[in-house]
């Protein structure tokens, strides 16, 4: 075997500039910027084999894709050295370098020749290019009239039909329907089987389990994993809800007091326990204590999960305009959310929002709100786990195992044969229930919802109306009867 | 296969120290096929969504030198007779080309971002570009200028052939300013606007729009300037010689080599580090 790519003791520093050099102003001896340095890659010292894929991990600044940079040779390192074997090929987030005003087709020949092809060459596969971007109707229409898929799809086109020996990719999976997605892991699979190196910079940890076996986790800027890519999304997951909660105690609830309302915690407790890592379909209690720094009346509550790029995955909110308590400056409470991550795998924040009682000013965005890690279903993406089944004719083509790997909940041991019973059965209308908690003394007289919940048959977990052991909560579900 | 297999097999390595003078011009040489079709583009696109077409590369420099030519000759009389509207034309079409060129080569890092952040190729090529792809420009707008010079009672003559190396002068001289201003420009973003100015003032600086002996005894000291040198070999060639040139030209000529090594060499050891900026 021979490295494809090897990485010694590579390094990159920038100037951090206090303010953008000016010409005049460094002319004069006594006013120099002052600049800090700043390395955004460390120490890395990595070897990758000739016809390997691998994924980068981590956090937003920790040094991707810089690293990905100095691999295209389009930044040097400051120190340490690089070695590539073979043709290069970067796509680096949104298209390779296209000239606005130049149409597609002489953006296809320039790209082409910028990444090592030969004007004959890019003819040969002309054709081919324009059919994989599904550009044909296009391709003499200038760039700067394209869509950002339609962009991106050409630059995916060139650069995956250039044969390199190293393909980077940035990101790439992130834009582009979903469609076109599926055809660019399938076109990426197919250079893996002719052999290409190929290195994913990814914030989708999907397209890097789909793709990698291997992958790299970088924390600001040095490498602190290099091994199985299973193995890195956890740790990388471990390390960013360890950044998080940093981030959080740094921060303190001293400056976290700047709003009306003060988070106190936040806690995900799963039924084995606080976790961050839960399971489909097990029932979580999302437990937040905050403190009221000014009286307000009637409160509302809005819950979100929102996805690592910032998508909406959901959002729930208690009825607004409803008058039910006055909470006193200092007071604290603690809201309860009980909600199952029917999601897709991935990170996901947990996001809650105070609002006055009409909705329309927000008291506190817990915006850095909870991390929690879902794992995927085998063989599934997206945000949510709509736990679907295929079957081709008569023929069950769904893996009912992985059905229930994801979702190994209490109630579920009757799916596990498959066949006959429904799996939905059972989940359709539990998830959709949260709840909260305030003390059973303050609860109004004729407070609106008070009977909400009894009059259906109870679940475990979920509308116990029995008040809990510590601190005597009541259970009373947001979510309105029907009349 | 065969041509594919080359870059197959090359081995590339990153380290902190630029290129060798020798690995940097290979390459800057492997891409010509880049740079030609990056400069064919380049002055296609400036003109294809014009209804005139081509014809704005020759018209508009032409009618600056008319003006000019009128203005100075007619209006203003710094000089006389219709040799001198020719003397003006030859001198302003040249100095027409050296602006653009270092207008647009000088920025050409900066603006040519989006071209080079993902995939490297030598960054000289973008400078070049401007270079190469106003020549054409140039070259129609002096054919044109020659053509009409015997309206004006010039006779034409051998001498013409010296517009050749007046020509390559002018492409080495303002490929050497932009070289290095283009490198200076990801520095420091006041040069954009410092070239602004300075292409204003330049002008007047050297014998263009008016006779080197009007300024008596300063006359001299405009031979200081690498751009008399120049254009004194467009005036040659055009109106014929009109007095001592050889001072002029050896200074256009220093100038030139010593502006074209410093811009390679700022260009060759920042890069790969243009990028950082940007």
């Amino acid at each position: 075997m021979t490295a494809a790519i090897e990485l010694d003791g590579v390094g990159k520093r920038y100037w951090q500039l206090s303010q953008q050099a000016m010409l005049l102003k460094s002319l004069l001896p006594f006013s120099r910027p002052t600049k800090t340095e700043r390395w955004a890659v460390r120490n890395l010292t990595a070897s990758i084999e000739v016809g390997e894929t691998v994924g980068i991990l981590g956090r937003n600044g920790a040094g991707k894709t810089t690293l990905l940079r100095m691999l295209a040779g389009v930044s040097r390192p400051t120190e340490g050295r690089i070695r590539i074997r073979g043709q290069v090929a970067p796509l680096i987030s949104m298209g390779v370098g296209f000239h606005q005003e130049m149409s597609g087709r002489e953006n296809v020949y320039v790209n082409g020749m910028l990444l090592g092809l030969s004007q004959a060459e890019i003819t040969r596969r002309f054709d081919q290019i324009v059919e994989f971007a599904e550009l044909a109707d296009f391709i003499d229409t200038p760039v700067k009239f394209y869509s950002s898929g339609m962009y991106m799809r050409l630059g995916f086109a060139v650069a995956a039909h250039v044969d390199p020996d190293v393909l980077l990719v940035d990101e790439v999976l992130a834009v582009g329907d979903v469609a076109f997605q599926l055809k660019c892991i399938d076109r990426m699979r197919r250079l893996q089987q002719e052999g290409a190196t190929i290195v994913v910079v990814s914030h989708s940890m999907h397209a890097v389990r789909l793709l990698c076996p291997r992958a790299l986790l970088i924390r600001r800027g040095e490498l602190v994993f290099d091994g199985d890519s299973e193995t890195a999304i956890s740790k990388h997951h471990e390390l960013l809800t360890l950044d998080a909660a940093e981030l959080a105690t740094a921060a303190g609830d001293e400056s976290n007091r700047t709003g009306d309302v003060t988070i106190l915690s936040r806690e995900l407790r799963g039924p084995n326990g606080p976790t961050h890592h839960p399971d489909q379909d097990e029932v979580l209690t999302y437990v937040v204590a905050l403190r009221f720094e000014r009286p307000v009346e009637s409160p509302q509550m809005v819950f979100q999960v929102v996805t690592d790029v910032g998508i909406l995955a959901y959002s729930m909110q208690t009825t607004l305009g409803r008058s039910w308590r006055r909470f006193e400056a200092g007071e604290t409470v603690q809201t309860e959310i009980v909600f199952r991550p029917r999601l897709g795998g991935g990170t996901f924040r947990l996001v809650l929002v105070v609002t006055d009682r009409s909705g329309n000013s927000v008291l506190c965005r817990d915006a850095d709100g909870f991390l929690m890690y879902t794992a995927p279903r085998l063989g599934t993406a997206g945000i949510a786990e709509l736990e679907a089944t295929i079957a081709v004719g008569e023929h069950d083509m769904t893996d009912h195992d992985s059905l229930l790997l994801a979702s190994a909940g209490p109630g579920r041991a009757g799916d596990r044969d498959g066949a006959g019973s429904d799996p939905l059965a059972d989940g359709n209308d539990i998830g959709a229930q949260p709840a909260w908690v305030v003390e059973p003394g303050e609860r109004p007289e004729g407070h609106p919802w008070r009977d909400v919940g009894v009059d259906r048959p109870l679940r475990p977990g979920l509308d116990n109306p029995e008040p809990s052991a510590p601190g005597e909560l009541l259970h009373i579900p947001l979510v309105e009867p029907e009349t | 296969m065969q041509p594919a297999d080359r870059r197959h097999q090359q081995v590339l390595e990153f380290a902190p120290h630029p290129e060798t003078r020798r690995q940097w011009f290979a390459q800057l040489w492997s891409y010509r096929s880049v740079l030609d079709i990056l400069a064919r583009r380049d002055f296609q696109t400036r003109y294809k969504r014009a209804s005139l077409g081509v014809i704005w590369a020759v018209a508009v420099p032409l009618l600056q030198a008319a003006v000019m030519a009128f203005v100075f000759s007619h209006v203003l009389r710094v000089g006389s007779g219709q040799r001198f509207a020719v003397y003006v034309m030859s001198g302003v079409v040249a100095y027409t080309y050296f602006s653009t060129v270092v207008q647009a080569g000088s920025t050409a890092i900066v603006d040519g971002a989006g071209l080079t952040d993902k995939v490297w190729f030598p960054r000289a090529l973008l400078v070049i570009v401007p270079a190469l792809s106003s020549l054409v420009g140039f070259v129609v707008t002096l054919v044109v200028v020659v053509a009409i010079t015997p309206v004006f009672g010039v006779s034409l003559g051998p001498r013409l052939l010296l517009l050749i190396p007046a020509t390559a002068l002018l492409f080495a001289f303002s490929l050497g300013v932009s070289l290095v201003l283009g490198a200076l420009h990801v520095y420091f973003r006041d040069v954009r606007f410092l070239v602004l100015a300075a292409l204003t003032i330049l002008i007047y600086l050297a014998p263009i729009v008016y006779p080197q002996t009007q300024l008596h005894r300063f006359g001299p000291w405009l031979d200081f300037n690498p751009l008399t040198g120049i254009v004194v070999l467009f005036h040659m060639s055009t109106v014929g010689s009109g007095g001592p040139w050889v001072r002029a030209v050896v200074v256009s000529v220093c100038a030139t080599a010593v502006l074209l090594l410093a811009g390679t060499e700022a260009q060759r050891r920042h890069d790969r580090l243009f990028v950082d900026l940007l």
